[in-house]
């Protein structure tokens, strides 16, 4: 019909509808941002857990792997984590990229207006911008590490990996780099979507707050694994084994690895 | 009395932008001006002054001269700013002067910010969309509270000087960005009772990466806007509306 | 040549030129505006206090009615105002007011109950009724009866004019940014558009309009202290001017605002000393009171200013490197209101005097602020003189003002004006009586003449320059023709001017490029300047009479019986290079019919000498109030007893305005 076929385009075709998929990125960003930026303080805990003891090391580690749990380690349980962070990482790099300088003109001019502008909050975001794309190589050789061998983590193999394989370097760059990146990621979350409602000046000092004590706590750790490296570096290889546990955690042990005084290596290789 | 009053003059340098885009043998540089400050001096009197005596070909632009007009945003030692209110006495003995970046250039310190925010207006639409198109003049007209109309006029109150945009990151690298002065028309027309659009209108207007979701949130637009307009808060209560229409 | 043709032609984008537009593009007429600059930089932007409406929201207005803001402007005008124009304006303010309303202005609004205000320097508590909860409010200005004046806190002018702007981006008007008109196009009887030039590109082009609209307010910059915008040069008027055929009137009425800042002249708003702000001397006393015991800080402007004046005079001002100046003290009206309501005051206070009102008293001087003189137009805004060619807002003199304006008249006339010229014009063009063939051999001519005298100014080898003769000018105008003037002064400046305007002719440009030349644009501008600045010089010498805010020392009294007229000034035309003087006519105003004959002010001198006609016609105005009252009559047949007008407007602009105490 003639009047159908008019109707058809002078009401629906003719406005389109904006699509909803920039909003929805948008969010996911913020939200994959959000997440990372929690998992990394919650991570940066659980390691510094070393300088409470290689004894609480080795536990937290454990419980992360099920023993507790499950009657027995199972270090594929941090394969999933791992490859779980792996994808948000991934989401977040390609939808944080959208907001890179897309080319080396856009660059130039980025960097020369914000040297200009000698502006705190856009200065800030150069440096995010800095170290996202270290994080790209960084994070991802970090975390394609853990998800292929789960197995390497505890107070003597994390130790090794740091002095005996030379990798601190690595570690320490990227600890830069996360924490100031997580740091300012949080606050400019805050100050985009206007939640949690304190002042801008309070945030601002929380978040640098927030990065000092995770890059001193950071460092600290850094610094604990490298002396614990540099000390076993002649018994490279070899895993701890705890010489006694706390009862409650001897109780939740698996059967008979405690009350015998034996319990299970760290892994065997 | 105070150690001011001993001090007669005081010498100042303006390096200043110099090109005109018109003339194909010019090339954009910095020329150099040296000027005696006086007091209570402003931008405006001193780059008048240059004009005057030393330089009759230097462009820009300058309206109400009392940060009223918005016409005279420049780029003073790398940030944007309203010349007109910038007094001498405040910037140091050498100072820089561009123009605005993202406008298109007329010459020297002037740009089109009028061409930009006309095209943003038309873009944006900000304009009252009203229920009825012709109001009746005779009757009493509609109530309004009086906070809702003090809660307009404070984002009304934007001059469209361009100092947002000039400030914006994200504008830097997206010469289709709207900026916070389109955020903040939105967010004056949103607030606005008699205005017929809705949240689902307004998404087909700033619902995307030229628009709210482009944003990265620097807030250089909040700290230099001359009217200190509150976009910061501004732009996250649209950039939430948005997102809940997605 | 580039020629752009269009039915209605505005010259300035500010809330005159804008409104007219919006209005003949409703009507379905093509329009293209020029501006100097993008509109919303216009100087409509920095009225800050108001517009005058009598809505009679607030309890300080209750019982105000059009009757009495006619007699408000009027009396403000020192009866030089045409009053079937002041009847027009007062019946169309309170439809502007609610226009602007209905398109977005976000009025301050009245809060019920309760509120303390400031009023004679005592705290008083006034009680809003529940019944005008959310309407309009108004403040309180000089000169006035009511409290009249509605505001958008103390960013008015720039709140109408933002909303005017977008409705004409909404209607999808055209506006040609940075371009200025050069010359009228005209044969002599009717004008045909403009030749404009970009002063982007220089590039020079004609405008072809059927009706060809003035709106480019003020010429403030004829003066060295103005609180005008940079671009008010008054190169509207001179349009007019240079016509040789068009008239403009009253050039010699120059406003002082009270409070200039001092001494850059930057403008605190009149809202100030509405608000309860004082005036005090070197001693700190209040010294207003000892002058004008009745209406105090508010009297017209004119008065306050010339009182200002005087007490300076008598050696009780400030002195500063600068000279002397007075105080203007708002701290008593406390933080939260200064920061609230005066905020643009706050702002200018820190930035350019880097003090804080609300602690410290400002300094000021009264200052050139506005212009009442403007193209003589009927109260249709079309030149009498010359067809099709209307004038708009400030740059007319359809005469609202006549000597002197009052506060919150001027954004009011521009809209108002604005609305009905917009109608006029379009009429105009709808009617076939008007039609014509676009002249383009007479728009060649026009162009290729300014074309001639852009190029001889930059081939010019002369001496002068143009900036400097600019400055001069402003000293003679500030110096010979302020606020107290003298036949001595007056022929001293004339004949000043005269030179200048001859040394003008020698202008040399040192930057000889044809495109943006900042140079050449003062050079050709300081020449109308001057022409100018003679028709307010030589008027205000030849009229020996005070009147309004023209103020002669040696004739101190306001004359109605030899100059109850309005000064009409043209370029003459054959000598238009060779003439120094404008050619100078008056109009007389006519007595008996006048529906408010001339008296006193309430404010001010008791001096004046009368018309022979006045005792007469206030008896025939008096008899047919008490017919008209003992008929029965209400104030609006009394009214169209007196001086009828409603037929003058345009249609829809003829209905009547209700009030909460007046229901339609």
């Amino acid at each position: 019909m003639p009047t159908s076929v008019f109707i058809v385009q002078s009401d629906l075709v003719e406005h389109p509808r904006k699509s909803r998929w920039p909003a929805r990125l948008d969010l996911l960003q913020s939200g994959t941002g959000l997440a990372l930026a929690l998992f990394m303080w919650g991570h940066m805990f659980f390691v510094a857990s070393i300088l409470l003891g290689k004894t609480t090391m080795w536990s937290i580690t454990r419980m992360f792997e099920g023993y507790f749990f499950f009657g027995g380690a199972y270090p594929r349980l941090v394969s999933g984590v791992a490859a779980g962070i792996l994808l948000l990482f991934v989401l977040h790099a390609l939808l944080a990229m959208r907001k890179f300088p897309g080319d080396y003109r856009q660059y130039r001019k980025m960097r020369a207006h914000v040297k200009a502008m000698r502006h705190e909050d856009s200065t800030l975001w150069i440096w995010q911008v800095y170290t996202g794309f270290a994080l790209f190589f960084l994070a991802s050789a970090h975390l394609y590490q853990m998800l292929a061998w789960p197995q390497n983590i505890g107070p003597y193999a994390s130790s090794d990996r740091m002095w005996s394989d030379g990798l601190w370097p690595f570690y320490l760059v990227m600890l830069l780099a996360v924490e100031v990146h997580g740091g300012i990621g949080l606050y400019r979350l805050a100050m985009k979507w206007n939640w949690p409602k304190f002042s801008r000046n309070f945030l601002k000092k929380l978040k640098w707050a927030l990065t000092g004590f995770f890059l001193l706590l950071g460092l600290m750790t850094l610094g604990a694994y490298m002396k614990i490296g540099f000390e076993h570096q002649a018994r490279y290889g070899e895993r701890y084994q705890p010489a006694d546990l706390p009862l409650w955690l001897q109780e939740l042990a698996p059967e008979g690895d405690f009350p015998r005084r034996n319990p299970p290596a760290e892994d065997a290789p | 009395m105070n150690a001011e009053n001993f001090q007669t003059s005081r010498c100042i340098t303006l390096n200043i932008l110099r090109y005109n885009p018109q003339d194909k043998a010019s090339e954009p540089r910095l020329q150099s001006y040296a000027l005696e400050a006086a007091d209570g001096m402003t931008l405006f009197i001193a780059l008048n002054e240059l004009r005057e005596h030393q330089d009759p070909t230097l462009q820009f632009d300058f309206v109400c001269r009392a940060g009223i007009c918005g016409s005279c945003a420049m780029m003073v030692n790398g940030r944007p700013r309203l010349a007109c209110r910038t007094l001498i006495a405040d910037l140091p003995d050498e100072s820089t002067l561009t123009p605005l970046p993202f406008f298109a250039l007329i010459g020297d310190l002037s740009v089109n910010t009028g061409k930009w925010m006309r095209g943003m207006s038309e873009r944006l639409q900000t304009w009252l969309h009203a229920k009825e198109a012709e109001p009746d003049l005779e009757r009493i007209e509609e109530r309004m509270a009086p906070e809702t109309a003090e809660a307009i006029y404070e984002l009304d109150r934007c001059i469209e000087c361009g100092c947002c945009v000039a400030a914006c990151g994200t504008a830097q690298m997206r010469p289709d960005f709207v900026g916070a002065v389109g955020f903040g028309k939105i967010a004056r027309f949103r607030i606005d009772p008699r205005d017929t659009r809705d949240d689902d209108d307004y998404f087909e207007l700033i619902g995307d990466d030229a628009g709210v979701f482009g944003c990265m949130s620097l807030l250089a637009c909040h700290d230099m806007c001359p009217k200190a307009l509150p976009l910061k808060t501004q732009i996250a209560f649209l950039r939430r509306k948005m997102a809940l229409v997605a | 040549m580039k020629t752009r043709i269009t039915d209605v032609l505005v010259i300035g984008g500010g809330l005159a030129g804008l409104r007219a537009a919006i209005g003949a593009a409703k009507r379905g007429h093509e329009v293209m505006v020029l501006s100097l600059v993008p509109p919303k930089r216009s100087h409509s932007a920095a009225a800050q206090g108001g517009m005058q409406a009598s809505l009679a929201n607030v309890i300080k207005g209750q019982g105000d009615t059009e009757d009495i803001h006619f007699e408000d402007t009027v009396r403000g005008s020192d009866w030089g105002a045409d009053q079937v124009v002041a009847r027009m304006f007062v019946h169309t303010a309170p439809k502007a007011v609610r226009e602007l309303a209905a398109w977005g202005t976000p009025w301050s609004r009245v809060k019920s109950g309760d509120r303390e205000v400031i009023i004679n320097n005592e705290k008083v508590t006034i009680t809003e009724r529940d019944a005008a909860e959310g309407l309009i409010a108004q403040r309180d200005f000089g000169g006035t009866k009511k409290w009249r004046t509605c505001y958008v806190s103390d960013g008015t002018g720039h709140a109408m004019l933002f909303t005017v702007s977008d409705q004409a981006i909404a209607q999808g008007i055209t506006v040609e940014e940075r371009c200025e008109a050069l010359a009228l196009i005209h044969d002599g009887e009717r004008c045909y558009g403009a030749v404009a030039r970009n002063l982007m590109t220089g590039e020079l082009f004609a405008c072809l309009a059927r009706a060809t609209v003035i709106a480019t307010g003020g010429a403030g910059r004829l003066y060295r202290v103005t609180t005008n915008a940079v671009i008010c040069e008054g190169m509207g008027h001179a349009l007019a001017l240079e016509t040789g055929v068009a008239a403009l009137g009253n050039m010699e009425a120059v406003q002082f605002h009270p409070t200039g800042i001092f001494p850059a002249g930057i403008l605190v708003t009149e809202g100030c000393r509405g608000d309860g702000g004082l005036l005090r001397d070197a001693e700190g006393h209040r010294f207003m009171p000892d002058y004008e015991p009745e209406k105090k800080e508010l009297a017209s402007r004119d008065v306050v200013s010339r009182r200002m004046e005087e007490h300076i005079r008598k050696g009780l001002g400030v002195d500063s490197r600068f000279g002397p100046h007075l105080w203007l003290d708002i701290t008593q009206l406390g933080r939260r209101h200064i920061e609230h309501n005066l905020r643009e005051v706050k702002e200018i206070c820190a930035y350019f005097l880097g003090i804080d009102p609300a602690e410290k008293w400002i300094p000021v001087r009264p200052a050139q602020h506005y212009t009442m003189g403007g193209v003589r137009t009927r109260h249709t805004g079309e030149s009498p003189y010359l067809k099709g060619l209307f004038a708009a807002g400030e740059a007319a003199c359809w005469d609202l003002h006549g000597f002197n304006r009052l506060g919150g008249n001027s954004v009011a006339e521009t809209v108002v004006a604005g609305m009905i010229v917009g109608e006029t014009a379009a009429d105009f063009c709808d009617d076939p009586e008007n039609d014509r063939a676009a002249p383009i051999a007479l728009a060649r001519e026009f162009v290729r003449r300014e074309e001639a005298k852009l190029l001889a100014l930059l081939q010019s080898n002369g001496e002068e320059n143009a900036f400097k003769l600019c400055t001069e000018m402003q000293e003679i105008m500030t110096r010979c023709v302020g606020i107290f003037r003298t036949a001595d002064g007056l022929q001293d400046g004339v004949s000043h001017l005269q030179r200048l305007l001859q040394r003008s002719r020698h202008i040399g440009v040192r930057s000889k490029t044809r495109g943006s030349n900042p140079e050449l644009v003062a050079a050709y501008r300081v020449r109308r300047m001057l022409k100018l600045a003679l028709t307010i010089a030589y008027g205000a010498y030849q009229r020996t009479e005070s009147r309004g805010a023209h103020f002669r020392e040696d004739f101190p009294a306001r004359n109605d019986r030899d100059w109850l007229k309005r000064t009409l000034a043209f370029w003459p035309q054959e000598t238009e290079e060779e003439a120094t003087l404008p050619r100078l006519e008056y109009e007389a105003l006519n007595v008996n019919e006048m529906e408010l004959p001339p008296g006193w002010r309430g404010y001010g001198a008791k001096n004046h000498i009368e018309h022979p006609d006045t005792a007469e016609r206030q008896f025939a105005v008096e008899r047919t109030r008490n017919h008209v009252q003992l008929a029965g009559g209400d104030r609006f047949a009394l009214q169209q007893e007196l001086m009828p007008y409603l037929d003058k407007l345009p249609a829809r602009l003829q209905g009547r305005n209700e009030r909460l105490d007046e229901p339609l």
